[in-house]
């Protein structure tokens, strides 16, 4: 029979995902001795051949990690998707879009403009963009399409579980490994962290009044702030409250706010609107000029509150007035 | 789900049925899933019309309705009551507006049409989703507190006290009767102040279900509307009240001597003392800040002189626990401190007086027995008595106080009464003499020209100090132009401000205080003696300035409120459409806790979650929309219930 | 050409708002059909996520209504959605969509003409937006 075969993918990440699995530091030697990993780009030499040739099913279950935003991606979950069990969407921007996903308040042109020919540092003076055929000498290149927007995982193929985090702390990364190994698993579609919110956890919920009123919203750069006291009763956004728990607090305890990258919780549709609301009702004023002067106190709130998750919000992006 | 939806649809007589096509309305509600039938009525809210929604909800087995007519506003409740009577459960109604917000808003019939389409499809999807909600009850206290047995403490509580109901009058000075107790006459009649409330303090001190706390103060209130445990702190009295008869012989012992405070500070007491002639319970006290035995010094000398072995130094203070279902704030008034405005010379220039201190002079159990008198013992010449003070000036309070203008008269009166030699001016910048008899006491006393009135533009104006001997007063007069008088004795009339304690009274019965330091109605005017903090009632003064009719007209309207709704043996009945919150889903955030007016959600540190009290909880659903985990619920207006409500409106 | 008519889906308050939309019927004012009223307790029940949703449902546009400052049958709920409107909107700034696409503003019991002006004003100011576009992404 074999031991169990995983699989591990990345589409558009930024590696930390990876960096996660390895942070497993002596646990990884548990995992890789009670399974055979049959796929993972960053570490090992497997082709997309070995994976094809998989009979469907054959891989127990397939971590994908980063949003998808281009073709070869989609192509590859989808393969994943065929040929795995159970698939497990790894990381905040497989679970949500993540930090990636924030490239859906611009358009595409506006991206590969901004990347290929206005940054500071690039020298295109053709104003060439990559596409998907070019001719060099006679042979044809192919580059994977590059999509109109940013998307979780979810959104192109079915998951079955969530490892969420930014990157997720290694373990929970082993937990769902051994979970899945020891048949523990729960639910399809659960998010596997805690099922309330940071608070909860916090180590400094104890220290949080019953009542917060905030005349001035800062960022941590312009206060001296107390490492003991709750960041919100000090007037610094944190996202705490809005947020899945699970994680450790590992910001917390490294003194700076939450930013809210292990999504929202069950009953909450959209993290980014749930956000302004709860902020929003912390506001200390009833005169209209004053509530509007401590909102703008909130630096690109469509940006904070969606940091991870826009994809998968109810707008998802932009409203393009253009689009079919 | 397999719900059977009955829509009924209503002609409204002409109103609905002549402002859209009902045969289109019925044919495409009939359409919508889950709907068992669709059809019309002349008027549902007949007798006819609800006897067969009646008949047909059992007839059809329907598990939801859905009614087309007029607004909720006017026939919910009926149509509620229809379900109820059929075993239905009547939440499981929703009612569609398409009379006030569609036929008679929408003068095309076709847009009208097709607006009732999509409001009854958003009602289909709702409704889909409603949860049968009961109306519960709970077990409640029936006794009440009463704080501050003033005028409007003891008239709540003569009327609380009912049978099988027990009241507990708890007041921080060692007599009842609060301010009232103290003045010699009051107006408009000019009745005796003392018979009018006399019998009314023996009742209230020997009501077999009323008992009075002299000496205490309540230090905290836990819990809420109906199960309130207040803790009350009794200060040692030292002197036993069921022996002392008041004859005084320990006062005669006492070698202290004091500044009375029930006498203004115009005269002195002992240490142990009863604070004026006639003061009930008429038993004596021990001041242990000033009583020698209290500061270490080897003296026993009232214990020596009191025949009847009264006195106990060695009593303590004590704690007590009582458990009421709802609580009276009648903790009455304090006047406007004139030393605020130095121009008035209240406290430098001597024979200035404010009115509570001239009360006193009036009063036969005060320092002087009722004669008036100036500091070197003669009577005034002349006496000036000053409206306004503190009033109705930006600096100090805006407010009116109401009943100044008539006390001041009452003053003219009774000091020309005793001293008819004297002239009498008041200098006033406004009458204010509302009600029925106060005019009628103006005229009476500018008819005996008992008293010269001096119009000034505004009490800021006024600058008092000494000269030759007598009191200069220069003030502007209402034309603007300078003026002066002199007299002998000048009464300022100050404001009634909220008592110098409120603040503490506010944060342990969590009600707020607004301007002036008065505690806040909880709607000025359809709800006048409750709070914010359900079954904390407020009356007297407490609220604002008043006189003593309406004092006692609040102490029995708070009365009232709490007899009606604490009844002795019932059970209190709880709103069905509150917010509840989902433990499994609540981190302990407390982003509720702050948010709600009514003191709903507390957090409980034992579970680390907020729980919402039922019985105070309104159902507004601010918490709900704030809680960042979505771990509230709004009953009967869930986030399910409402995106389904919009996904039906615009699918 | 079919002129655009603006679906617009407004969040009334029972106490003042709801009454007021009631009262301009009572009157028999003529008001845009383009209305679609889902009746809340109190404006501070009203979501920031019911009004996305609504947008992506179909709306063209949002309009809160509650009490006047200082009326809120609950004492303060208007305020808190104040408060949230403004956080939101700016918040919306960030995803593209309009000034005037969501609004709040405050009508009492009585204020049927307010009532009638202020949706009539709305649909007039959506109609110059154009649609909204949910089908986006």
């Amino acid at each position: 029979m074999g031991k169990p075969k995983i699989a591990l993918y990345w589409c558009s990440s930024c590696g930390g995902c990876e960096e996660s699995v390895v942070d497993l530091a002596e646990d990884i030697l548990t995992v890789v001795e009670a399974v055979e990993i049959v796929f993972w780009p960053v570490a090992m030499d497997f082709k997309y051949e070995d994976i094809a040739a998989i009979p469907d099913g054959g891989i127990v279950a397939s971590l994908i990690n980063g949003a998808i935003r281009m073709e070869e991606q989609a192509r590859i979950a989808k393969l994943l998707r065929q040929k795995s069990k159970y698939v497990i969407a790894h990381g905040s921007c497989a679970h949500l879009g993540g930090v990636v996903g924030l490239a859906n308040f611009y358009k595409k042109n506006a991206v590969l403009d901004r990347a290929y020919k206005e940054v500071p540092t690039i020298h295109n003076a053709q104003g060439i963009l990559p596409k998907e055929k070019t001719d060099d000498s006679g042979r044809e290149i192919e580059l994977s399409a590059f999509h109109d927007t940013v998307k979780a995982l979810d959104q192109v193929i079915d998951v079955d579980y969530y490892i969420p985090g930014c990157p997720p702390p290694p373990n929970l990364i082993k937990n769902a490994i051994m979970s899945l190994l020891e048949g523990r698993l729960p639910p399809k579609g659960t998010v596997l962290a805690e099922t309330k919110a940071l608070c909860h956890t916090c180590p400094r919920r104890e220290s949080k009044p019953d009542k917060i009123m905030i005349r001035e919203f800062k960022r941590v750069w312009e206060t001296e702030w107390d490492p003991s006291r709750c960041f919100l009763d000090q007037g610094i956004i944190c996202l705490g409250p809005v947020t899945r728990g699970g994680c450790g607090e590992r910001c917390i305890q490294a003194n700076m706010p939450c930013k809210g990258c292990f999504g929202a919780l069950e009953s909450v549709i959209d993290q980014g609107a749930k956000s302004a609301s709860f902020l929003a009702s912390i506001i200390n004023a009833e005169d209209p000029e004053e509530i509007s002067q401590i909102a703008a106190s909130i630096p690109d709130p469509a940006g904070l509150f969606y940091r991870f998750s826009l994809p998968s919000s109810i707008l998802k992006g932009k409203i393009d007035k253009e689009a079919k | 789900m397999g719900e059977k939806i009955g829509i009924y649809i209503c002609e409204c007589g002409p109103n609905i049925k002549d402002a859209m096509n009902l045969d289109e309305l019925v044919t495409f509600a009939q359409g919508l899933e889950n709907v068992a039938f669709a059809k019309t009525f002349k008027t549902l809210c007949s007798e006819e019309g609800k006897a067969l929604i009646g008949k047909e909800i059992k007839g059809n087995h329907l598990t939801r309705l859905v009614i087309a007519a007029c607004s909720p506003k006017e026939h919910e409740v009926t149509f509620r009551k229809v379900l109820k009577s059929e075993g239905l459960n009547p939440f499981f109604l929703q009612i569609v507006n398409i009379r006030e917000q569609c036929a008679w808003v929408i003068k095309d019939r076709s847009q009208a049409t097709e607006k009732a389409k999509f409001l009854i499809r958003a009602a289909v999807h709702r409704v889909i989703h409603h949860e049968p909600l009961e109306e519960r009850q709970m077990e409640c206290q029936p006794d009440v507190l009463v704080i501050g047995g003033g005028i409007a403490g003891i008239s709540s509580a003569l009327v609380l006290a009912q049978k099988n109901r027990t009241v507990y009058l708890v007041e921080k000075l060692p007599c009842v009767g609060g301010k009232v107790a103290r003045y010699e006459e009051v107006f408009p009649n000019l009745e005796c102040a003392s018979c009018m409330l006399d019998p009314k303090m023996d009742e209230v001190l020997h009501h077999e279900h009323i008992e009075v706390l002299t000496l205490s103060e309540v230090q905290e209130v836990l819990g809420s509307y109906g199960n309130f445990i207040a803790k009350v702190k009794t200060k040692a009295r030292h002197v036993d009240t069921r022996q002392c008869i008041g004859c005084g012989a320990c006062f005669e012992a006492c070698p202290v001597k004091v500044k009375n405070e029930y006498n203004e500070g115009l005269n002195e007491r002992k240490a142990i003392y009863v604070p004026y002639a006639g003061a009930l319970p008429y038993v004596a006290v021990i001041d242990e800040e000033h009583c020698l035995h209290f500061q270490g010094k080897d003296c026993v000398a009232c214990q020596k002189g009191c025949p009847f072995g009264c006195i106990h130094f060695d009593e303590k203070d004590q704690d007590r626990e009582l458990r009421v279902g709802a609580i009276v704030l009648s903790s009455g008034f304090d006047l406007f401190d004139p030393t605020r405005a130095s121009e008035l010379g209240y406290g430098q220039v001597e024979n200035v007086y404010t009115s509570l201190e001239f009360e006193r002079l009036l009063s036969s159990t005060g320092p002087t027995g009722g004669k008036i008198l100036m500091k070197n013992g003669q009577p005034p010449k002349k006496i000036a008595i000053i409206h306004c003070v503190g009033s109705r000036d930006k600096r100090y309070n805006e407010h009116c106080s109401g009943v100044c203008c008539a006390y001041s008269l009452k003053f003219a009166h009774l000091a020309k009464a005793k001293l008819p030699e004297a002239s009498i001016v008041q200098i006033y910048s406004d009458f204010c003499l509302p009600g029925k008899a106060s005019q009628g006491f103006f005229y009476q006393l500018d008819q005996d020209k008992k008293s010269e009135f001096l119009h000034m533009r505004g009490a800021d104006t006024i600058k008092i100090d000494q000269k030759d001997g007598r009191i200069h007063i220069t003030y502007t007069d209402v034309n603007g132009k300078p003026a002066q008088i002199a007299a002998d004795m000048v009464i300022l009339s100050p404001a009634i401000e909220g008592a110098r304690d409120a603040e503490t009274l506010a944060r342990v019965l969590h009600i707020s205080q607004g301007k002036a330091g008065f505690f806040v109605e909880e709607h000025a005017k359809l709800a006048p003696v409750s709070t914010m903090n359900e079954g904390v009632f407020i009356a007297g003064c407490a609220q604002g300035p008043k006189d003593i009719q309406s004092a006692v007209a609040e102490g029995q309207a708070a009365a009232g409120r709490i007899i009606s709704r604490l009844i002795p043996g019932e059970r209190l009945t709880l709103e069905p459409m509150v917010s509840v919150v989902d433990e499994t889903c609540c981190s302990g955030c407390k982003t509720c806790i702050g948010l709600c007016p009514y003191k709903a959600p507390i957090y409980d540190a034992e579970k680390k979650c907020a729980v919402i009290n039922e019985l105070l909880c309104k159902g507004c659903g601010v918490c709900v929309a704030a809680c960042p985990s979505g771990a509230i619920k709004a009953r009967h207006f869930t986030d399910q219930q409402i995106l389904a409500e919009i996904k039906g409106l615009l699918i | 050409m079919e002129t655009f008519e603006p679906k617009i889906v407004g969040f009334l308050c029972n106490w003042c708002s709801y009454e007021g939309a009631d009262s301009a019927g009572k009157a028999q004012k003529a008001c845009p059909a383009n209305l679609r009223v889902v009746r809340v307790m109190c404006s501070g029940r009203i979501d920031p996520q019911f009004v996305i949703q609504t947008f992506m449902e179909g709306a063209d546009g949002v309009l809160i209504l509650g009490c006047h400052p200082g009326d809120c049958h609950y004492k303060e709920g208007n305020y808190n959605a104040l408060k949230r409107y403004t956080v939101l909107k700016n918040m919306l700034k960030g995803f593209g969509i309009e000034e005037g696409r969501l609004r709040l503003d405050w009508v009492s019991a009585t204020e049927a003409d307010k009532f009638v002006q202020v949706v009539s004003d709305m649909v007039e100011h959506v109609k110059q937006l154009g649609p909204f576009n949910h089908h986006n992404h």
